[in-house]
């Protein structure tokens, strides 16, 4: 049976034929060495094995391997070196990945004919011919070929295992044997992008195989071991004796340091764990469901491992009640906008807000964009979310004085498509008639993480169009002044968590917030603290040269209907530049105090 | 100078055993197959085994290095392991070794430098560790009766 049936090219027959070329050329070879030296030297054979083009291995009559070419190993799949000269046939497919138990019985049968009459034998197994042919010098030689539709190889070429396809016919397979009870373990890397992006490919790919070393040097030979994906590797056990015991040791296995190419790399592993035929008995629904297991096991923190449970599947349908409802309310147009303001510290009048998405549900009431803002993004539709979010913020902009300002929040997502959200801020910008000057871009630092130089591109187009660029949640990241360096930005956003330490006993909010203010300021930019809830703290950040605050001190985020009202009360002067002078300030905090509470805020 | 000459200093906890005199002999075993692999790799470097801990330099080629230490993590008798510096180098640390020892097996008598040096190693950062745990394994292997039972 062809596992692969792939329709036939003419390679198949090309194949056959220098096999059998190759094979009648190899046996000339030998056997003249052997009338003239009484030995088998071993270079010619080795060269001869080589130029074969194909995989083959040469044993010796009861001694096990003489030889196995680079071919060989590719097909048949061994992680690291090659086997050892001597090591037995049973021993040598142990080792290789891309065969399964099934298969490795099927050919050592195939090999057993041989002891017998027979001088030839030929077997098919995992994707592979194997060619048996006894020789006059009593020795076995196989020669390996792809079978027929086997153009694309169901061996993964980095790391020699099996791949995707390959392991999806052994999961099938494995699960229509009577009485079975394999056990689907799905490994996924952490931080294995991390290191792709910042080191380069061809380090992931080293780390890669040596990854897949480790899974293997850990597996018993009857396991199957896969790369399906990426950094995605798949296990499939015969019984679940001890499953949790070695999901355990390969989670500590894998987290271990690793030295590649010159460089340290830490990562680790996360592994969802199905049981056949508890969980599921078909491939689709047990891959699904240790799929799911890896989903929360990366969610509880990563470097762990779970057991799929049927509440997990509960969980699932909850996400996708809640991806149902999101894609109807995108339809529907359930989301609106509140806007918070922000405060200059030095005229004491608002000089722009920021625009908070709200997704008025009809069931759940309002729902808060930390819920449905991830899950946006992982289903695409923070796309067409993010691009509603310009256009209305835009309009209702418009309809304010002119010295406000619109900030509008946008997702690391909407950037990995720079011409897409220039398109989405040119229409938002031209549908309305807002000025791009008037409009403020707020990124975070997870922005800058991913392609720099086509983020950095999408940014300074945006710049040309005179928005305003600002980097929000500043301090949360792990690299924010260097960010700092990468663009130019208009403004900074410093943390709320900051604001929160600032009155708090030893913390170090206060020298924070004066280190980043002083080299935001330094640096041109706008420096704005958000969370600034009491007078104390809006007067720190004004002592320590900070611009503007935001927070519920001048206002929680409100409908648009008030906006009106409170700009009258701050800004009753309209239109002009803030003051460029100090003014008392104490007064200034005081009424946005009692406005506060006029607006019932800290809801 | 060696081309590709690199150094890695890592630390990890030991799960040898306890006793005594059977810790002495697995660690023993330990320092016999890494000598002779490492001399025939052209690796070089020391090993501290103190309070429960193992603290290693190592030193040589590039790939030589890279596949032993990938070795060394497959070893299941230590965990946590950490590493402190991987760096290129241009001058072995302990050339004369293909791996010196500096150990301390029983209990009672722990290594009170050792102590903090690996106290160190694992509460903070790495810089400042590996040179504190180089320190120690020039100033113990020097020290030639601590290791001689090795």
């Amino acid at each position: 049976m062809n596992p692969f049936p792939t329709p036939r090219s003419e390679r198949p027959a090309c194949l056959a034929a220098s096999s059998r070329q190759g094979l009648g050329r190899l046996v000339a070879v030998a056997g003249g060495m052997k009338r003239r030296a009484g030995r088998i030297a071993a270079a010619p054979v080795e060269e001869v094995l080589e130029a074969l083009g194909e995989g083959a291995l040469l044993l010796d009559p009861g001694r096990g391997l003489a030889r196995a070419n680079d071919a060989a190993g590719r097909l048949l799949g061994w992680p690291g070196k090659p086997p050892r000269r001597g090591t037995g046939l049973a021993a040598l497919l142990r080792r290789a990945a891309r065969l399964d138990a099934a298969q490795r019985r099927r050919i050592l049968a195939c090999a057993a004919a041989l002891q017998g009459a027979a001088d030839a034998a030929e077997c098919e197994a995992g994707g592979l011919i194997l060619r048996f042919r006894r020789l006059a010098s009593g020795q076995t030689l196989i020669v390996l070929a792809a079978t027929a539709g086997d153009e694309q190889a169901p061996r993964d070429p980095l790391t020699g295992l099996a791949n995707r396809r390959a392991f999806h016919t052994s999961l099938t397979a494995a699960l229509a044997r009577p009485g079975a009870s394999p056990v689907l373990l799905l490994l996924d890397l952490d931080r294995f992008k991390h290191i792709n992006d910042s080191l380069g490919h061809p380090v992931g790919d080293a780390l890669l195989r040596l990854v897949a070393e480790r899974l293997r040097g850990r597996l018993r030979a009857e396991d199957l071991l896969a790369r399906i994906g990426g950094d995605e590797f798949a296990i499939l056990l015969e019984h679940a004796d001890g499953v949790a015991g070695l999901a355990e040791r390969l989670v500590e296995l894998l987290g271990r340091p690793y030295l590649v190419e010159g460089h340290l790399a830490n990562i680790g592993v996360s592994i969802g764990i199905a049981l056949a035929p508890t969980d599921a008995g078909d491939p689709e629904t047990l891959l699904r469901r240790a799929d799911l297991a890896l989903y929360e096991a990366k969610a509880e923190g990563r470097r762990g491992f779970r057991f799929f449970r049927p509440d997990m599947d509960i969980r699932a349908q909850a996400r996708r009640t809640l991806e149902t409802d999101l894609r109807r309310a995108v339809a529907l147009d359930q989301f609106t906008l509140h806007y918070q303001p922000q405060l200059d510290l030095a005229s004491g009048r608002l000089v722009g807000f920021e625009a908070l998405l709200r997704w008025a549900h009809p069931t759940r009431g309002m729902v808060s964009p930390g819920e449905f803002v991830p899950l946006a993004e992982e289903i695409g539709l923070i796309i067409p979310i993010g691009a509603w979010v310009l256009r209305e913020a835009c309009r209702e902009a418009l309809r304010w004085p002119e010295d406000i300002t619109i900030a509008v929040n946008v997702s690391p997502l909407q950037f990995e498509d720079g011409p897409g959200l220039i398109r989405a801020v040119q229409g938002a910008l031209a549908a309305s008639g807002l000025p791009g000057c008037r409009l403020e871009i707020e990124i975070t630092e997870g922005v800058l993480l991913h392609d720099r130089k086509e983020t950095l591109e999408t940014l300074h187009r945006l710049r040309a169009m005179g928005v305003h660029i600002a980097m929000d949640d500043f301090g949360t990241g792990y690299s924010s002044l260097s960010q700092l360096r990468s663009f130019p930005f208009d403004k900074i956003k410093i943390d709320r968590s900051f604001a929160t330490q600032i009155e708090a006993e030893g913390g170090s909010g206060k020298a924070l917030v004066r280190a980043i203010t002083a080299i935001g300021a330094s640096l041109g930019m706008t420096v704005t603290v958000e969370g600034v809830e009491t007078d104390v703290q809006a007067r720190f950040v004004d002592d320590s040269g900070g611009h503007q605050i935001q927070g519920y001190l001048v206002s929680r985020p409100i409908p648009p209907e008030f906006i009106r009202a409170l700009l009258a009360r701050h800004n009753p002067h309209p239109g002009g530049p803030p003051h460029a002078g100090g003014q008392p300030h104490t007064g200034e905090l005081g009424k946005k105090s009692s406005l506060q509470d006029n607006l019932g805020s800290r809801a | 100078m060696t081309p590709e000459l690199h150094r890695v200093i890592y630390c990890s906890r030991g799960d040898i055993a306890r006793d005594p005199s059977r810790a002495r002999g697995e660690l023993q075993r330990i320092l016999a197959i890494s000598r002779k692999n490492n001399a025939a790799a052209g690796l070089s470097g020391a090993l501290i085994f103190a309070s429960g801990n193992f603290a290693q330099v190592l030193e040589g080629p590039r790939a030589a290095l890279e596949a032993r230490f990938e070795r060394i993590q497959g070893d299941p008798r230590h965990r946590d392991i950490k590493v402190l510096e991987f760096t290129a180098v241009t001058a072995r640390e302990f050339p004369d070794w293909s791996m010196a020892f500096a150990g301390d097996l029983t209990a009672d008598q722990q290594d009170p430098l050792a102590f903090v040096v690996f106290a160190g190693a694992y509460a903070h950062r790495a810089s400042g560790s590996s040179a504190a745990v180089l320190g120690l394994l020039h100033g113990l292997v020097q020290r030639e009766d601590i290791w001689s039972f090795a």
